[in-house]
């Protein structure tokens, strides 16, 4: 019983962390049309940014939002220098799918040839720890999942009642539609790369965090888990993004204390290639 | 010295994956993200064939099989696994799944199973990997260090690369090749003219797995080890890396980028770092890294077809087209189905009919209880203002989309659960609404692709060589140039279909259907965008073509060709048959002119 309690509170906290990868990652597919598999190393330069900012003696917190900033900075300049010149000139979907790859090359490696190979840990405690229930929590983890309720319930609040948000639900259901609309569609992809960037380098901070030590192919194996939350949901929508993760995050953490923790990624994968084999729009959404 | 054989090796074993992985990628249009596990799955079956036992060497190692096999057993082995292998993927790039979606699935398979084979010992020794593999012949008489034996075998891996080369060259250049260059080019527009996609990508992804595999046991045979670092995801994006830079869909270029990346830039700046002790250990490889992302995107940018791009394929005519000039309307466009006897045709009045046939997209009924009868040998119209569902009844009865709810018979069968291109091969063929014509195959090559019963559009016709099918396609080139003319395109026969004008892409897709050998079209506004005195000479043409026994259901904004050429006509509105008549007929209905005629 125990055994099961301590799961599903790791799990919970790993669907935290997974729902702002998520959350992210499935809104810049959505608007920007890009299957960005750089996300993850976008992430690991969050996370080393805030490493960095730590290191030079300021709190983990204040390295979040310098995380933040770095991601969307990045995430940004990636699509000004190298996807939107690319779908400019009409490049396939798959085109973009093997650019972003080799994006991703350059940020890993480039990370990996600056910081050496070796895994590193934010100078940091843990807080006091917080039964609740049965569950046995750190503050810090609890900050994790405070946070990610935070921007779970401010991209709801952007998408749902601001301006830009019903622009990039405009853009994502149809782009051309949207310009002749007067959106400034432009406008609107180079903000959603922005703001995404940004919750991918909030993900790959708190995903640090919680995982303790870090390299630069860390996020490698949590793209998996990202791409098969964002799957299970249906590629494109934020809410079946939130749900994935919930799921993904519990499945995974519950299995690894039944079977070997090494296998407990089977068990995302499994879920996403039933997935993309059964029903490719996944379980909330028709966009394909 | 040493070091040059080993790079000849490598070079023989990058240039067989490339091959491969140009095939599948460049050729047919299947993004195989998962293509190392092929080769690793090759280079493990080979370890566990040649080696002895698991228990023999002290133990040492464990791993499954362990049979001390002779060689060639192990290769052939691997390319067995690596074929193998690729079956259970196939339902990945199947009909349904868009080709990125299959690509990111067989990315995350590659990294999973890397990540399974690493942590459970038992199989391949995990993460330790596989060891003191033994090398082919080598005993008795040859000695595996020898410099003589190292030559033997970097010659007989170039020797293998060469067949290799010869096998994709033979499969490429076949009318199979064709279409699988088609089916990379549009799988829609491929299902819809009778191609199997689940099987061609199947056939594709055994053939490269094979391939993969048979690269990895070589590689394993001469490096005597492999574990899972050899083969991590990162692998396959080097050889995709190289097959970009060379030329995706050349097999040349697949050759030359092989010895460019992996060999020429891997390998030699692997052996420099070792000789510059100053450097942190991880700088170089994470270097190289960074360098192979770089590649992919200046590449990309500035030459996607890479150094020796696609060959265009110019097909010279046997001797003037036949058919003579004049364009279409001269009557010679008719359906020669004299080499095609064998299909069933059940004799009767009526060939088409849809029984209350529905499609709901998410609440909104796109095609709402339609039913339907087409007699044979009518040139029938179909109009409606924008969103009558025109074409999406057309998909729905040519099988490219799934009804709801409804039934819908063909000569006498129902085809309901047929998919579209079991349909086309019984005859009923459509064409689209938007330009859909295969951009990198010539016009010629677009219209021979369409071409049923060609011996050489299989896997086997296309290994069994051009002897078994030059005569279904000297057959398929005459009446290819012979519509060509007819529609006044011989100029073009041999241009890209994705150079021509928007119209003369409209005429393309017509002559493709034709040569689908056809009994009943549905064709989707055919006439848009072609100027009105060509338009008129399609419309005689199409008349003609159901005097002599087809049949035609024609959606058509233009309400001129519907009262010259066609009847009955059927008026849709909100995705339900308003009326059906001749046009005369329907401009006395109030509500017909009300919903379309006066809109």
């Amino acid at each position: 019983m125990s055994l099961l309690l301590s799961s599903v509170g790791f799990g919970l906290i790993t669907s935290a962390v997974l729902a702002i990868a998520a959350v992210g990652f499935t809104l810049q597919f959505a608007v920007t049309d890009v299957l960005n598999l750089a996300f993850a190393g976008v992430m690991t330069a969050g996370a080393f940014t805030a490493y960095l900012v730590n290191q030079a003696g300021y709190s983990v917190w204040v390295g979040l939002v310098a995380a933040m900033a770095a991601g969307s900075v990045l995430s940004a300049l990636l699509n000004y220098l190298v996807y939107a010149p690319f779908q400019r000139r009409g490049a396939a979907p798959i085109t973009l799918v093997i650019v972003s790859l080799g994006m991703a090359l350059i940020i890993e490696f480039g990370i990996a040839a600056v910081a050496g190979g070796v895994g590193v840990s934010y100078r940091m405690g843990q807080g006091r720890t917080v039964r609740l229930g049965g569950l046995v929590l750190t503050t810090v983890q609890l900050t994790i999942m405070a946070i990610s309720l935070v921007v779970m319930v401010g991209v709801h609040a952007l998408l749902r009642y601001s301006r830009l948000g019903k622009a990039m639900r405009a853009t994502a259901a149809n782009r051309m539609l949207a310009r002749t609309c007067g959106i400034r569609t432009g406008r609107v992809i180079a903000v959603t790369w922005a703001v995404t960037g940004a919750l991918c380098g909030l993900a790959g901070t708190v995903f640090a965090i919680d995982v303790g030590s870090f390299d630069p192919t860390s996020t490698d194996i949590f793209l998996i888990l990202i791409l098969a939350a964002v799957f299970l949901g249906g590629p494109g929508n934020a809410y079946a993004a939130m749900l994935g993760a919930l799921v993904i995050g519990l499945a995974t953490e519950i299995s690894a204390a039944y079977i070997q923790a090494d296998y407990k990624y089977v068990v995302a994968f499994v879920i996403l290639l039933a997935m993309l084999a059964v029903r490719p729009t996944g379980l909330l959404g028709t966009r394909t | 010295m040493y070091y040059l054989i080993i790079l000849l090796v490598y070079a023989a074993v990058d240039v067989i994956a490339c091959l491969g992985l140009s095939q599948q990628f460049g050729v047919a249009g299947v993004t195989n993200f998962g293509f190392i596990i092929f080769q690793a799955a090759g280079a493990y079956v080979a370890a566990a064939l040649a080696l002895p036992p698991d228990t023999a060497n002290g133990g040492f190692q464990l791993y499954i099989g362990g049979f001390s096999l002779p060689f060639p057993l192990p290769w052939l082995g691997a390319a067995a696994a690596g074929g193998l292998l690729a079956l259970p993927f196939t339902f990945l790039v199947g009909r349904r799944l868009r080709g990125d979606f299959a690509a990111v699935g067989l990315l995350v398979t590659a990294v999973l199973l890397n990540l399974l084979v690493t942590n459970y010992r038992p199989l391949f020794n995990g993460d330790a990997g596989m060891a003191v593999v033994p090398a082919p012949l080598a005993h008795g008489m040859f000695v595996e260090t020898s410099k003589g034996y190292q030559y033997a075998f970097a010659a007989g891996g170039i020797v293998v690369a060469g067949v290799v080369y010869w096998f994709v060259r033979r499969i490429t250049e076949s009318p199979y090749g064709r279409t699988l260059r088609a089916m990379r080019d549009n799988d829609k527009v491929a299902d819809s003219l009778g191609k199997n996609l689940l099987a061609l990508r199947t056939g594709v992804l055994v053939a490269g797995g094979a391939i993969a595999g048979l690269s990895g046991g070589i590689l394993v045979s001469f490096i005597g080890v492999w574990s899972p670092p050899a083969w991590s995801y990162a692998e396959t994006i080097v050889l995709f890396t190289a097959v970009i830079i060379g030329g995706a869909g050349n097999h040349l270029g697949a050759v030359l980028g092989a010895v460019l990346v992996p060999v020429g830039f891997e390998e030699v700046t692997r052996y420099i770092s070792n000789g510059d002790q100053n450097l942190p250990p991880n700088l170089l490889p994470s270097l190289q890294w960074v360098a192979i992302g770089l590649l992919i995107a200046v590449f990309l940018w500035l030459r996607p077809q890479g150094v020796l791009p696609e060959r265009k394929r110019v097909i010279s005519a046997p001797d003037a087209a036949p058919g003579g000039p004049g364009g279409p309307g001269g009557g010679g466009i008719r359906p020669a189905r004299a080499h095609h006897p064998a299909r069933s045709r059940c004799e009767g009045p009526e060939i088409l009919r849809a029984s209350a046939v529905s499609r709901e997209f998410g609440g909104v009924h796109a095609v709402a209880g339609v039913s339907l009868s087409i007699a044979r040998g009518t040139l029938t119209g179909l109009i409606g203002p924008n969103g009558a569902g025109k074409s999406t009844l057309l998909s729905l009865l040519a099988g490219t989309d799934k009804v709801s709810s409804g039934q819908i018979t063909y000569s006498g069968r129902d085809v309901t659960a047929l998919p579209a291109y079991r349909r086309a091969r019984s005859g009923l063929v459509r064409t689209f609404q938007l330009a859909t014509e295969f951009k990198r195959l010539t016009v010629l090559e677009n219209l021979l692709c369409a071409m049923p019963g060609n011996r050489g559009d299989s896997f086997l016709g296309a290994v069994a060589g051009r002897r078994c099918w030059r005569a279904d396609e000297d057959l398929a080139i005459e009446r290819a140039m012979t519509l060509i003319a007819e529609f006044g395109l011989t100029r073009h026969a041999n241009d890209y279909a994705g150079d021509l004008s928007g119209g003369q892409r409209r005429l393309v897709e017509i002559m493709r259907a034709l040569m689908a050998e056809p009994e009943m079209l549905l064709l989707d506004e055919p006439m848009a965008g072609v100027y009105p005195e060509l338009a008129r000479r399609i419309g005689t043409a199409l008349r003609d073509l159901c005097q002599q026994g087809m049949t035609i259901l024609m959606v058509e904004h233009e309400l001129a060709i519907m009262d010259e050429f066609c009847d009955p006509v059927i008026v849709m509105a909100d995705g339900a048959i308003l009326a059906q008549g001749t046009m005369a007929e329907l401009r006395d209905r109030s509500d017909v002119v009300e919903a379309y005629l006066v809109g």
